[in-house]
This record gives structure tokens, sequence and C-alpha cells, in this order.
């Protein structure tokens, strides 16, 4: 056992060092560090969704909502909150100690020739006040707690649904929020989408080189972060005792709590963990593609999440993770259409329906998934031996 | 020392009663046996004790703590583990980490201690030898062992086991019977649900037997036999149908 | 709406009272021993209607809550707010036109019925393999897309319409069985840890593959069918003053208002003579009884003799069947698409769980009622572009509002 679990440290702390050095061989083909930044997105999201469904058996169908509720919380900030250091006396806002967080007044999309409040209010304003939009951390703790706060919500309200009732609850809860969104364009702008700033507006230097706005580097490293970090808690989690109960909650909840589990506390702590780092990837992921529209609500992107968990390995959260990134490669290089004779293939359908077919399969004949019997093969190779082996020594000696 | 205070249970379902003026007490550390025919009110009375469903009237007091109000897990921590008639052994987790759910359930930390504990109980239960296996690659007895094992881990001062010999192999029995003692021993109470009448006869030192939701005996053994409620009640029936 | 804010605040004060009508009577019941399974619906239902008014009386005396209760409680509420829209948007076209009602809702209807088809299948699934499919919406646009393909194919292009209904029938059957032994049967071996889990998967994986499939085979391009069976001209009583039923070959107008389109009234009718058969089929033939039967009791049933395996794959062709049936009559109604099944399944969802999850007469009946909603919804919103984009979402209101108060529906049995 401890062989087997040294090498997976060697093989993980590889594998970081791998992903951390890539873009020096990534940088010359941006459309390469899209591809793994989008990857180490979808992995976030793959693995989260593993420790609520593969976990902690909540199947729920609302985790992109999560994803959207985190880039929408910080897409609305960056739209309607200033910060300033002199009041406004015309917008809503609150004072924290010589600095002002103002909200701005919805304009819609149609009306932009009618100045908001705080155009306006800049004529009263003394001269030399700052006026600044809310920086990226701060957009980013928006989409944390907002995240953390309906996760909260949502888990406290499906603690009586199981199974079938809590998916189709969740894929409720989801197709709401997508039709608010899309609805309510005077504050969301509806299909057309929000457009975010980039991650870093002014550009960054690391390494000692320059890199602006647009560059591939920096959102590269800070999706990594963000997945790294999130495996790390995930980690923890799932090899704590935190870990242990939700196990046993999706087993058994009525055995857990009579065994003294508090399992109320831990399906909601399930939803509000899972649903933070959700949200934590949509708001990194929104300001990195620059745009967040309704779409990606859709059920297909809910799909696409499930397939790579399930595909990856569902109780596993590295297997989720690995199996989101090889299928985000594969489904983009799968892209290119050709022809057989007279018939084209137009790929960008094919591939899906290639990939909904791996899905029913991999779930019907290999239920662990693709990546993790690999993994298992390695950790676990040895139980087999030790039981009989164990048998056969108890066996020998009858009184031991 | 053990006291469990069961004061004038009434439990509803709708129109009908399952539970009428329950009231007994358990002092020390006994090994009771509970009987009665099939709906008899045994297993509401279980779920009841244990926190699962709450009683329509009465009241419950654990250790001079009232639990009739508490939820499942605030009553398995006040001191109250039981085992369910179909096993519940968590499937996919080894059977190492099974024991640790109560023990850590108790305790926020020093789980390397549980696990030497929990290799302990399973030398005890003769089941050392599958620590790492899942619980779904055991035996439906050997699931039943892991569930008492569990127990232990949990270390409550009243244990509830519900059939625990039903489908048992003859083997596995005499490891069953040898924890319901030694556990017995140790200070604990146990109450023991069978429908074995040969076991519970001779296993326990008491007698509760529960007809439709009444308790018409309590008593040592062999008076609860030839007690003619008793017999007409639910022994004479038996026989009846024997 | 001229005056929104009127609207606005009697729906908060709506849910404001339904709120804690929800929260507190379940305590209130609880603490007086009192069944509580009617409590939380009751509770809401009670306190949104009436406010204080009605909940401080339910607290002080705490009556038993019936479903008569409930209803009238519900229909409070729809009366509430009717009014209330009334008041706050006065020249709305649903408030001055009784005719223009009048057809909104027999249109609801109408439509209804084939929704309550399409839940039925969904339903009688759920009763015998206790499985909600996800794949469902997919097996109505296949329906729709069959009955498309036939009628511009060179072979069946002049066959009578009722043809390539049989054609969509067979078709979405085969695929239904063809499913169930490769996918959904394994459930009942034990090979299958979570059975319940895999089957959720395992169907929207299959609703994701047939939807690409679907694209990828004909494209994704919008078709729409010629109507099925033109109207005949009909003038009664008399030419000159039609009030009973005039007829164009594309229209019915009954009693000078209500007035429906053709494709919309032939579904319906084909509709209703399919809901006749399903009937006859499931309550005087042998197979049908066994059906019910397996949906009663599984276990009693194997032990008369009924194959379970059997049930399951018949129930599952029938139930993909129904749903294709249901996108078959609907292709000359409205344009279809491969994503058209998206939505369709939603509002399946919708009404059975309304209805209670494996009745059929709650399937029946909550396809009805969704039905009317959207119909209401679509022709008395004022603010069409906001309205459209709410439409799907009012079902999944209701879907999640049931599901959280009683998560039984209507007939449901008990979780």
């Amino acid at each position: 056992m401890n062989l087997n679990r040294m090498g997976g440290w060697v093989v993980g702390t590889l594998g970081v060092i791998a992903l951390l050095v890539a873009p020096v061989w990534l940088t010359n083909s941006p459309y390469l560090m899209h591809l793994a930044i989008t990857s180490f997105f979808y992995a976030i999201l793959a693995s989260s969704w593993s420790l609520l469904a593969g976990y902690a058996g909540q199947f729920s169908f609302g985790h992109m909502a999560f994803m959207a509720i985190g880039a929408y919380s910080a897409a609305l900030m960056g739209y309607y909150v200033r910060f300033t250091t002199a009041a406004t006396n015309l917008c809503r806002e609150l004072s924290l100690g010589g600095i002002w967080i103002v909200l701005l007044n919805p304009q819609g999309v149609t009306q932009t020739n009618t100045p908001n409040c705080l155009e306006m209010a800049k004529a009263t304003m003394p001269v030399g006040a700052i006026i600044m939009q809310p920086p990226v951390w701060a957009g980013l703790l928006a989409g944390i707690l907002m995240g953390a706060l309906f996760g909260f919500l949502v888990g406290s309200l499906v603690l009586r649904l199981r199974s079938t009732y809590l998916a189709l609850f969740t894929i409720g809860f989801s197709e709401i929020l997508r039709a608010v969104i899309s609805a309510e364009i005077d504050i969301t702008q509806g299909q057309s989408g929000l457009k975010m700033s980039p991650l870093f507006p002014g550009g960054i230097s690391l390494f000692g080189m320059e890199f602006g706005a647009a560059a591939k580097v920096p959102p590269y490293y800070a999706m990594l972060l963000l997945f790294l970090i999130s495996m790390a808690i995930m980690g923890w989690l799932a090899s704590s005792r935190f870990g242990l109960f939700i196990r046993a909650i999706r087993e058994d909840e009525e055995a857990a709590a009579a065994l003294g589990v508090h399992v109320v506390r831990y399906k909601v702590l399930v939803f509000v963990v899972t649903a933070t780092i959700a949200a934590a990837a949509g708001v990194i992921q929104g300001h990195y593609i620059g745009i967040i529209t309704p779409n990606i609500l859709i059920i297909l992107q809910m799909s696409l999440v499930i397939a790579m968990a399930v595909i990856g390995g569902l109780e596993s959260l590295v297997s989720a993770a690995i199996g989101a990134i090889i299928i985000e490669f594969m489904l983009e290089l799968l892209r290119n259409s050709f022809d057989i004779g007279p018939f084209s293939v137009d790929m960008t359908t094919w591939r899906l329906v290639f990939f909904g077919a791996l899905l029913m399969l991999t779930l019907r004949f290999r239920r662990n998934g693709l990546i993790h019997p690999l993994i298992t093969w390695f950790s676990r190779r040895n139980v087999g031996q030790e039981t009989v082996a164990n048998r056969a020594a108890a066996a020998a000696a009858p009184d031991a | 020392m053990l006291k469990l205070e069961v004061n004038n249970l009434y439990k509803n379902f709708g129109g009908l009663q399952v539970l009428r003026d329950v009231t007994f007490e358990v002092n020390g550390p006994e090994l009771i046996g509970l009987i009665g025919p099939n709906g008899a009110g045994k297993t509401t009375l279980t779920n009841i004790l244990d926190g699962a469903i709450k009683p329509s009237s009465g009241t419950v007091y654990l250790n001079d703590k009232r639990v009739d109000t508490l939820p499942p897990y605030m009553v398995a921590r006040a001191g109250l583990g039981r085992t369910f008639q179909v096993t519940r052994a968590f499937r996919r987790m080894t059977v190492l980490e099974n024991l640790l759910v109560p023990a850590m359930a108790l305790h926020a930390t020093g789980r390397q201690n549980f696990e030497a504990k929990a290799r302990e109980v399973l030398d005890f239960l003769t089941m050392s030898h599958l620590t790492n296996e899942y619980g779904r690659a055991l035996s439906g007895g050997q699931q039943k062992l892991l569930e008492l094992g569990r127990l232990l881990m949990l270390d409550p001062s009243l244990i509830i086991l519900d059939e625990p010999f039903a489908g048992v192999h003859p083997r596995l029995m005499e490891v069953i019977y040898e924890y319901i003692h030694r556990v017995n021993s140790d200070g604990k109470a146990i109450i023991i649900i069978s429908h074995d009448m040969d076991t519970i006869f001779t296993l326990s030192k008491r007698l509760l037997v529960l007809n439709y939701g009444d308790l018409i005996a309590d008593g040592d053994p062999q008076i609860v036999k030839n007690d003619p409620l008793v017999k007409r009640a639910y022994l004479g029936e038996d026989e009846e149908e024997g | 709406m001229e005056h929104g804010a009127i609207f606005g605040w009697t729906m908060l004060w709506i849910i404001f009272w339904g709120i804690v009508g929800g929260i507190v009577t379940p305590r209130v019941y609880e603490r007086r021993n009192l069944d509580v399974s009617q409590a939380r619906l009751g509770g809401t239902a009670i306190g949104a209607a009436t406010g204080p008014i009605g909940l401080i009386p339910l607290w002080v005396f705490s009556p038993t809550l019936s479903s008569r209760w409930i209803t009238a409680a519900g229909l409070l509420i729809v009366a509430i707010l009717a009014v209330a829209f009334a008041r706050a948007d006065p020249n709305n076209l649903c408030v001055t036109n009784g005719g223009f009602v009048a057809s909104q809702l027999t249109n609801g209807i109408v439509i209804g019925i084939i929704y309550s088809l399409m839940a039925l299948g969904l339903t009688l699934i759920y009763s015998i393999l206790g499985v909600v499919s996800f794949a469902h919406g997919e097996f109505y646009m296949i329906g729709g897309m069959v009955v498309y393909y036939m009628s511009v194919s060179a072979l069946f292009e002049n066959a009578n319409p009722l043809v390539w209904l049989l054609g969509a029938a067979v078709v979405t059957f085969l695929m239904g069985v063809a499913f169930e032994r490769m996918f959904l049967r394994v459930m009942n071996t034990g090979q299958i840890e979570r059975p319940k889990e895999y089957a959720i998967l395992v169907t929207f994986g299959l609703a994701f593959f047939l939807q690409y499939a679907t694209q990828a085979l004909v494209g994704a391009n919008p078709v729409k069918t010629q109507r099925f069976f033109p109207f005949p001209n009909l003038d009664i009583p008399s030419q000159e003053s039609a009030w009973l039923i005039k007829t164009t070959s594309g229209n019915i107008r009954l009693f000078d208002a209500v007035s429906i389109p053709n494709p919309r009234f032939t579904a319906a009718a084909i509709a209703v003579i399919l809901l006749l058969m399903l009937m006859w089929f499931l309550y005087k033939t042998w197979t049908g009884k066994a059906l019910r039967a397996v949906s009663q009791d599984q276990q009693a049933a194997a032990v008369a003799g009924i194959n379970p395996n059997t049930m399951n794959t018949l129930a599952f062709g029938m139930g993909a069947m129904l749903a294709g049936l249901s996108g078959a009559t609907l292709v000359q109604v409205f344009a279809w698409l491969p994503q058209v099944g998206i939505p369709a399944s939603a509002r399946a969802f919708v009404i059975i769980v309304l209805g209670g999850m494996g009745s059929l007469p709650g399937a029946f009946l909550g396809g009805l009622l969704v039905g009317l909603v959207e119909a209401a919804g679509t022709g008395c919103i004022p603010d069409t572009t906001r309205a459209a984009a709410y439409i799907p979402a009012y079902g999944m209101v209701i879907l999640t509002l049931t599901l959280l108060l009683k998560p039984t529906g209507f007939f449901g049995r008990e979780l």
C-alpha cells in the first residue's frame, strides 16, 4: 500500500510539473493554449460534479447553474457597481469609510443615450474623485459568495428529494435561471450577453516577461491555479471525515444517521462546496472568454460535464478531471469534417453522436469509467492477494 | 450506569394505533428479548427509540436525557446504537471505512487511533482478513457482523439488535453469541428482536412481549412463557400456525 | 401594463403568505400530533389565498386539511391573480375580449390533450420500470421527423397521413424496445449498483445521442408538414349568419367566438382517438391488465405468471411510441428541429410530477392544466419578448413548487 501511495504522489507531482511548464511549448499555438485553459475549466466542473454525484450520490443537473451564477455575479458587478472616493448623492450607494460602493441603475439594451446616475453625478462630484470599476478579485469574491449562497439554498431545498426527484428539481432550477437571465434583458442584456473585462486588464509580468491583456499565458496559470487549488481542497475533503460521511450518506442515509452522522449538515455542505467551486470556475472562464451569455446553461453544456465525469470515472476526483481534459481535447481535435467519396461528414455534429454513444456504453459496460479502473488497478492491486494471504494465515493459526 | 425510561408511548399512523401506552425501564446492563407477532409494533418501537419517527405522545429518556424529540444522529451520539432488520452495510466502502464512520462521527480527530481500534474489532469478529475489501464483497452474514462491528465503534450504552440471527451461517452465529455476551459483560444493555424463540429464551434474562401495540408482558422469560395472556396472544397463535 | 405595480405587489403578498403558511403550518400540526402529510401544501395554499385572515384560524383550530379545501384555496389564488391582472392592465385583450379568452382556453385544452398523450407515455414507463426517461422528448422529436420524411419521400408521399402516423409509431416503438433490451434490462439483474441513478444517466445519454444523431442525419433546418386533413366547408345554421359552426379548410370557428386552427384540431382529434385506444388496451385486454398489475405490485404480478421482463420492454416501447405519436401529430402544427425534444421533455416532466409520478389520470389532468397555463401565458402577457422567454419557465416553476410542497403530485403514491 505504501509503495502504491508513493507511486501516486510521484505520478501526481510529475503531472503537475508537466502542466506548469507546458506553456513553454504551447505558447506558440494560441489555439492549443485556449484548449488547455478550457479543458481545465471543464476539469474543475467535472471533478466537483463527481464529488457531488459520485461521492455524495446527489445526481444534480444544476451544476452549470452554479457556474453561471458565479460568472453572472462577477459580470453584473462589473456593469453595475463602481467604487468611488466621493459620494454621488444620486445613485444608491454605501459608504465604507472614505470609499463609496455605488450601484448604477440598469440602462437596458436600447436606451443607451440617457446617461446613468453616475454620469449625471460627475458634475457635482469633487474634482479629482476617483471612479473605479471593481477589480477582478472583487468579482471573484462576489461570484464565490453567490455560488455558496445558492449552493446552500438548493442544498437545503433538496434534502427530502432523492434520485429522480432531485434530478428533475435541479433541471427545473437550471431552466428557471436560464429563463430569468434570458428574459430580464434590461439587466442581463438577454441573449446578447454581458461583456467581462480580461483577467488582467492592464497586462501582467510573469517570470520577467510582459504579457498583454489578450495573452493566453496569464489566464492559463490563473485557471491552472484554480484547478489545482480546487483539486487540493476537494482531495483533502474527500480523504477526511467529510469524504467518509458523504459516501456513507450516498450508500444509506438512515444507516449513516443511526451511526451518529449529521446527514443534513453534510448534504447541504457538499452542495455548498461544489457550488462554490463551480462558481469560481465560472468567474475565471467568463473573464477569460470576455463574455457571458445564457447559452452556457443549455442542456448540452451540462451533458458535457456529466459525460466527462462518467467517462473519466464518477467516483474519483482525479479520474473525472483527467477524463474532462482528454475529452475536451478529443472533442476539439475531432472537429475537422472530411469527405468519403460523395458524402461529406460533418464532424461538428458526428463527434457529439460518437460522444453520446460512448457515454451510454461506458455507463452500461464500464460503470467505473475508463480512467478510474487504471488508477484503482495500481492502488488496489494488492487487496485481493492480501485478503487471500490473510485468510490463509488465519486458517494456519486458528487460535490467533 | 445505563438507564432507559420509556413512558406511556403512543403512536398513531392516521387512524391506526400501532403502539398503546408502552411503558418500561432498562436499568444497567440487562439482556432483553423483545418479541411479538408480525405487526405487533416492534419495528415502530425501535424506530421511536432510535429517533427515526416521533411518538404521538409519551417520552423516552436515555441516561436522564430526553431523546424522543431528537433526530437519529443525536440519539446515536447520546448512546443508542441499533442494527437494521435488512443489513445496511455501506456497500461501496471498505470494511475499515465502514467501521470508521461512527467513530469519526463522534470524534473529529484521532483517525489513527480509531483505525487501530477498528482492526481490534475486526479481529474479534474474525474478519481481519477482509479489512480492505468493499462491503459489497461480503456475504450476508459477514455484513451482519460488520454492522455489529460498527456498533462497537460507536460505543453506545444501549444496543438494539433487529433480527441478528436471520439468515446467518451457523459458524458466524457463534461469533454473534460471543459478541452479545462480551458486549453485555462490558456493561452495555442489549435489546434483541427476533423470531427465533429458542435463541431468545436461552439468551435473554428478561422478555418484553408486544401484541398489536400493547406491551402485554415484561419479566423473566420462564415466567412470561407461562403467562396465559402471552400464550393466548402469541405463543398459542404461533403453535396453531406451526 | 399600465399599473404593473398592482400585479407585482399582489404577487409578492401571495408569495410571502404562501411561504409563511408553508413553513409554520406543518410545525403547528406536528406539535398537535395531527396528520402533517397535507400540512405543507395546505398551509401554503391557504396562506397564499387568504393571507393572515385564513392562516390564523387555521393555526388556532387546525382542522383536517382535505383536498377539497386545498383545491378551493388554489382556485381562490387563481381568481385573485386574475382580478389583480385585470386591474393592472385593463386594456389587455384577455380582459376586454371574452371571445379571445374563450379561444385561448379552448386552444389550451386542445394542445393540452396532446401533451397528455405524451406524458401518459412517460408515466406508463415510470409506473412499470420506476424510471423517468430523460430521452422522452427525443422520441417525440423522432416521431415528427419520421412523419415529415415519409411525407416528402417518393414512396409514401401520396399515402394517407394515417400511414405516416403508423410509420412513426412503429419506428419509435422499435427504438424503445431495442433500448430497453440493451440498456435497461440489466437493472433487474443486480449487475448495476444504483439502478435509479444509472437509469437517469443512461436515458440522458440516449437523449444526447438521438438528438445529435438526428441532427447529423437530417441537418438542423426547421421542417413542417402540410395539414393532414383539410376541413370541408361548413356553415351552420346558414351561410349568411353562421354562428354555430363555420369552417374554412384551415380553420374552424365555433359559436362565433372560439377559433381553432385546423392542424391543432386534427392533432387533438387523433390524440383523443389514441387515448381511447390506449384505455381500451389497458383496461380490456389481457396484456393491458397485466401491465397495470405489474405497475401495482411487481412481485405479486410475477407470482401470477406475468413475466416482468416482457412487461418492462413493452412498457418502454409503448411509452416511446406514445411520445412519438404526439410528435407525429404535432409536426403539422410546429416547425420541427432536432432540438424540439428538449422543451417537450421538460413539459412532460412537469406534467407527470404535477399529476403524480406513475398516475395515468394524473398525467391526463396535468396535461390539460399545463396546456391551459401555457395558453393563458402566451395570450395575456403584454410584453411578448419577455413572455416568450418565460413560458418554459412557468412549467419549471410548477415543477419545483410541486416537488417542494407535495412531491407525490395530485394522485401520486407515497415516495
